[in-house]
């Protein structure tokens, strides 16, 4: 009988997952540097108000961009012209600029636009006689827009393009059968999509979906420098106050470790579990 | 178009751009070499040769580079002009007078105000100029020259504004936002006054002006030499108000133990003797300082 070219044990050394081993010391030892020493712990404290901020921002922001990137993904796949051009126009133009780029420009620029913009709204409304409305639209003053929400903004905008085109990976991954199988029984196309694209188009493309959730984790850090009090900006006053630059930004980095580490594991379980479903 | 020329059409556009880009900084180093002492600008900064002579110096420094950390977003003591797109301010005028004085070559070097203070700590900096208040904190690990003007904090508001006179007032009323520069004095003064969700740290002080004017915030405390020069003849746009809420010296910051600062303390010490300092010192902050927010990028 031939010798197995790898044995059992050779295979479980080889698919140890001996990086997150490696991740997981460095998360210990920073834990215990935080609890042991007052200006690691005084870091930590500082910041972890802000974690609240940095998760509520994230979930905001991406529930908005998978609305927005479905109604943008079935545009691009659609053989409507217009709809097909404006997506087409929308997901170029977002990747086109990078992120900090764009939120300074909708920070600075958009939004206060749109605001003079309503509040014109508003005196031509109250001037044509239309005055509850358009006094209320004249009320509308910067302060009821917070850089938080313009963060938001930001970011939902960014992330509906990148998840438009997931989507739009996900409809051209089912098999055009389908759609023809669908058709076929009689459903619209609306009909069609919905009942049978779409969900087959998702579960193929949810792994992709949960990446993207982990990346804007950590591009929420872009929000610091608009003065949110997230926890990256929290981070950058305790270093300037206290100039300890070094307990500040190791507590930082192994945070957002451990929250894109626990989120990618826990994306890592959904995919088995949807993969087995399909078996 | 064949392949070939889809190439080449790519490529001159990506040429364009480049030329675009290095032309730019070409014309800025021709304004700048109109000055008759030998001034060349690199990207707007100037540069400098060794400066004064080894007889007339007060501590010979032997032609030794000197480098001194600016920000160039910090009215009036460091800026690039909008118009001529070169580097300007009280920064700009003193270093190079302090090295005539000492026969050094003075070397501008621009950083974030964020970690300038700790740069200089670790040694990447000679010094740094940039309006640095001198406390006790910033004492522990590194060392700073002597004061050379005193300045007080001002709140900077809209013009016309009517809902508070003073810092007092502008606490009582909690709906009103102060902005700030972050790390900063400033905002250490400002949390002390407001709880911190109330105070807006922005990276530099041009962005806690923009959100000024935009309504984001309603006041921005900062250093009222500073806030002159935003005032300037924005006088229609921008005005300090208030009591001084703070009296602080402004200084030089070395790494600790440097060897230079004791002869930079006595160049300033002659800047001060013979009136040069005062000089500068109503120039760029006094009413006369005219540069407006708009004038600087």
């Amino acid at each position: 009988m031939e010798k197995p070219e790898r044995t059992i044990t050779d295979i479980r050394k080889n698919e140890f997952p001996w990086w997150l081993v490696i991740i997981g010391v460095i998360i210990a030892v920073t834990l215990l540097l935080i609890i042991n020493t007052p200006s690691f712990n005084d870091a930590f404290a500082t910041m972890r108000v802000g974690i609240l901020t940095t998760i509520s921002i994230t979930l905001i922001a991406y529930s908005i961009s998978l609305v927005v990137g479905l109604i943008v993904g079935l545009g691009r796949v659609s053989s409507n012209v217009v709809a097909k051009n404006l997506s087409t126009f929308y997901i170029e133009l977002v990747r086109g600029i990078p992120m900090l780029v764009l939120i300074f420009f909708i920070a600075l620029v958009v939004i206060p636009a749109g605001i003079n913009g309503v509040g014109i709204l508003g005196e031509w409304l109250v001037d044509v006689g239309i005055t509850n409305i358009g006094q209320a639209l004249e009320n509308v003053n910067i302060r009821m827009v917070s850089m938080s929400f313009r963060a938001i903004v930001a970011l939902s905008i960014t992330y509906g393009a990148f998840s438009a085109e997931i989507y739009r990976a996900g409809i051209q991954s089912v098999p055009a059968g389908q759609m023809e199988a669908a058709r076929s029984q009689g459903m619209s196309y609306g009909q069609a999509m919905r009942h049978v694209i779409l969900p087959q188009a998702i579960r193929n493309v949810l792994p992709a979906i949960g990446n993207d959730f982990i990346a804007m984790l950590k591009d929420s850090s872009l929000v610091s420098v608009l003065a949110v009090r997230d926890v990256t900006h929290l981070a950058r006053l305790y270093a300037g106050g206290s100039f300890k630059f070094t307990e500040a930004y190791t507590t930082l980095a192994v945070l957002y470790l451990s929250m894109t580490i626990l989120l990618s594991l826990l994306v890592k379980v959904i995919e088995r579990k949807i993969s087995t479903n399909d078996k | 178009m064949n392949n070939t020329r889809k190439f080449s059409l790519i490529v001159l556009v990506i040429g364009a751009f480049v030329i675009a880009a290095c032309g730019g900084s070409a014309e800025a180093a021709e304004d700048g070499a109109m000055d008759s002492s030998e001034v060349t600008y690199v990207d707007g900064i100037p540069q400098y040769g060794c400066l004064g002579t080894a007889e007339d110096a007060i501590v010979d420094l032997e032609c030794r580079e000197v480098t001194f950390a600016v920000e160039n977003a910090y009215l009036p003591f460091n800026y690039i002009e909008a118009e001529t797109g070169l580097a300007g301010g009280w920064d700009y005028e003193v270093f190079p007078m302090i090295c005539e004085l000492l026969h050094c070559t003075p070397v501008f070097e621009e950083t974030v105000w964020e970690t300038m203070i700790q740069q200089v700590q670790e040694g990447q900096f000679d010094m740094a100029g940039d309006g640095i208040t001198i406390n006790e904190e910033r004492d522990e690990n590194g060392d700073f020259s002597i004061g050379y003007v005193n300045t007080v904090m001002r709140l900077l508001v809209n013009v016309g504004e009517d809902r508070f006179t003073s810092i007092e007032e502008f606490v009582a009323n909690p709906d009103l936002i102060m902005g700030t520069q972050i790390n900063t004095t400033n905002y250490e003064t400002a949390i002390q006054y407001l709880p911190e969700e109330r105070v807006q740290a922005f990276d530099t002080f041009p962005f806690a002006n923009a959100a000024l004017v935009a309504g984001d915030v309603d006041a921005v405390i900062m250093d009222e030499v500073v806030g002159l020069g935003y005032q300037g003849e924005n006088a229609d746009v921008l005005q300090l108000i208030g009591d001084p809420i703070t009296s602080d010296e402004l200084g030089f910051y070395f790494p600790e133990g440097s060897d230079l600062v004791d002869p930079v303390n006595q160049a300033l010490q002659v800047l001060m003797e013979n009136g040069t300092l005062n000089e500068l010192n109503m120039k760029y902050m006094g009413p006369s300082f005219a540069l407006t927010y708009d004038d600087v990028e």
